[in-house]
């Protein structure tokens, strides 16, 4: 296979899914996203939240962006360089980028972060010079207790398309409007 | 509490394009109606015209220092013009077209009244026939101001409204608030303020602005209260925005810097304004700088108050 015929061949939708039975809230993903993408401090484009079942016991919520269909941050944003890649990944073209943060106002998952050295509003875009090469993501390759499922979602025998069509993977909080794209959530107990 | 996103700069500068765009507003409100023709100094449209043009450039730049990139690399703002489906896009949109004209008009009512001023611009001037139209001039600036300020009070608006992750933001109701504010401070600051110390002594002459300024000052506290009866009604997020201006952190700003300077002082002065036809020098300039400080607090309020949706 050529490198055209491998780069051809990884162009596609994906999907990530976050089995929250399975997190242990132990943050390596936060952590490898934060060293993949050399984040100032301890900037990461994903968040651990500790939540609480109706019965009262811990689980964990991992958030980062969530990669809409109908994402807020492209149709706020002034400049245009919030965009849709053919993967479904929502990038920011960070040449175009002014800085001047509607995007995090306008984003429910509290998904974008501000580089005040660069000043540019970032965010999660799925590690996609690897995904394109073959690879997976930085937190789908650290999550130790293997809560994070990365796949295609334009092939349909694949684990996250099964997965998402049974309908046990769901979008997290559906009821925001934006259609969630790529991440998708195994939630407690399903 | 309230989203941390955008702070302080955001909230004055929503409030300077509002009350430039009021100013220009009232200004025009006067040319339009041929009031200014009936005295031989009108401190409304000069001031008016005269302030709003800087208002609002005041207002854009403290914008622009808000950038990040954009302000390291200036040449990025250009960008802003491009992307039609931004609220945002809109907004520079209308703040490059008003400014011009508001300064154009700005200039003219100055030139009008000072002819001794501005020697240097009118020798540069010379060229211009003397016997241009500078009434119809002026008149269509005043009307083309006017429909831009309309525009630029809405926008500041509706740029918080499309946010529907934070829900206090999230109602048809924040435009229409942000434009009857935007009159209402123009109106302070021009008239209560600028006009009273211009010609302290003079009766107020054009009877039917204390009635428009008293309809705003109603209107505004109609719209402030359904603005948060919504909010405290949606429950969630929303219902504690509400709290938060209410009784919260944020209750002594709302009762101390808008509700009562900007709202009740002010119905009251007008109130008696329009009974007696003339209002009192102090009461004039306190009813104005009341409103103006209640409508920087006001977008103060709602930009902090702005609490998220949870996850």
């Amino acid at each position: 296979m050529t490198l055209d015929q491998a780069l051809a061949e990884a162009r596609g939708k994906y999907a990530l899914i976050i089995d929250l039975n399975k997190c242990t809230g132990c943050r390596a993903c936060e952590l490898a996203c934060h060293q993949r993408n050399e984040l100032p401090g301890d900037m990461s484009y994903i968040r651990v939240y500790p939540k609480q079942k109706p019965d009262g016991s811990p689980y964990f919520l991992p958030v980062q962006c969530q990669h809409c269909v109908k994402a807020p941050c492209e149709s706020v944003c002034p400049t245009g360089a919030t965009y849709h890649h053919e993967s479904g990944a929502v990038l920011v073209n960070d040449k175009t980028c002014v800085g001047c943060r509607y995007c995090m106002v306008a984003c429910p998952y509290d998904a974008r972060r501000y580089d005040e050295e660069k000043g540019i509003a970032e965010k999660c875009w799925l590690c996609l010079d690897w995904v394109l090469g073959g690879g997976v993501p930085a937190c789908v390759q650290a999550c130790a207790p293997g809560a994070r499922i990365f796949g295609r979602l334009d092939d349909p025998d694949s684990e996250v398309s099964q997965l998402i069509a049974s309908g046990r993977a769901k979008p997290l909080h559906p009821e925001f409007g934006t259609e969630p794209g790529i991440l998708f959530y195994i939630f407690p107990g399903e | 509490m309230g989203q941390t996103h955008w702070g302080w700069l955001v909230a004055i500068y929503l409030f300077l394009g509002g009350m430039g765009a009021g100013s220009l507003l009232t200004a025009a409100v006067v040319e339009l109606t041929g009031e200014r023709y009936k005295h031989a100094f009108c401190p409304t449209t000069l001031i008016g015209a005269g302030v709003s043009g800087p208002l609002v450039i005041i207002g854009s730049l403290l914008l622009i220092f808000d950038l990040g990139a954009g302000k390291m690399e200036p040449w990025r703002i250009i960008y802003m013009f491009t992307h039609f489906t931004s609220v945002m896009t809109w907004g520079i949109w209308l703040l490059t077209l008003f400014i011009p004209v508001s300064l154009l008009y700005g200039l003219m009512e100055i030139m009008d009244n000072y002819p001794g001023i501005l020697a240097w611009l009118r020798r540069f001037l010379k060229f211009l026939p003397a016997t241009l139209p500078y009434r119809s001039i002026r008149r269509v600036l005043a009307g083309v101001g006017a429909v831009l300020a309309v525009g630029v009070a809405i926008y500041t608006g509706i740029l918080l409204s499309v946010v529907r992750a934070v829900p206090l933001w999230h109602t048809p109701l924040l435009p229409l608030l942000f434009l009857v504010s935007a009159g209402s401070t123009g109106m302070g600051l021009t008239i209560d303020l600028g006009a009273t110390i211009a010609v302290p002594d003079v009766a107020r002459r054009f009877h039917a602005l204390p009635i428009i300024h008293i309809v705003l000052i109603g209107l505004e506290a109609v719209l402030i209260g359904l603005v948060l009866a919504v909010a405290w009604l949606q429950g969630g997020v929303a219902a504690e925005s509400a709290r938060l201006v209410l009784m919260g952190p944020n209750a002594v700003i709302f009762w101390a810097f808008v509700v009562f300077p900007g709202l009740f002082y002010p119905f009251v002065v007008h109130a008696y304004a329009i009974g007696a036809r003339r209002h009192g020098f102090i009461s004039g300039i306190l009813s104005g700088a009341g409103i103006v400080i209640a409508g920087l607090f006001l977008r103060y309020l709602i930009v902090f108050s702005g609490i998220p949706v949870a996850l």
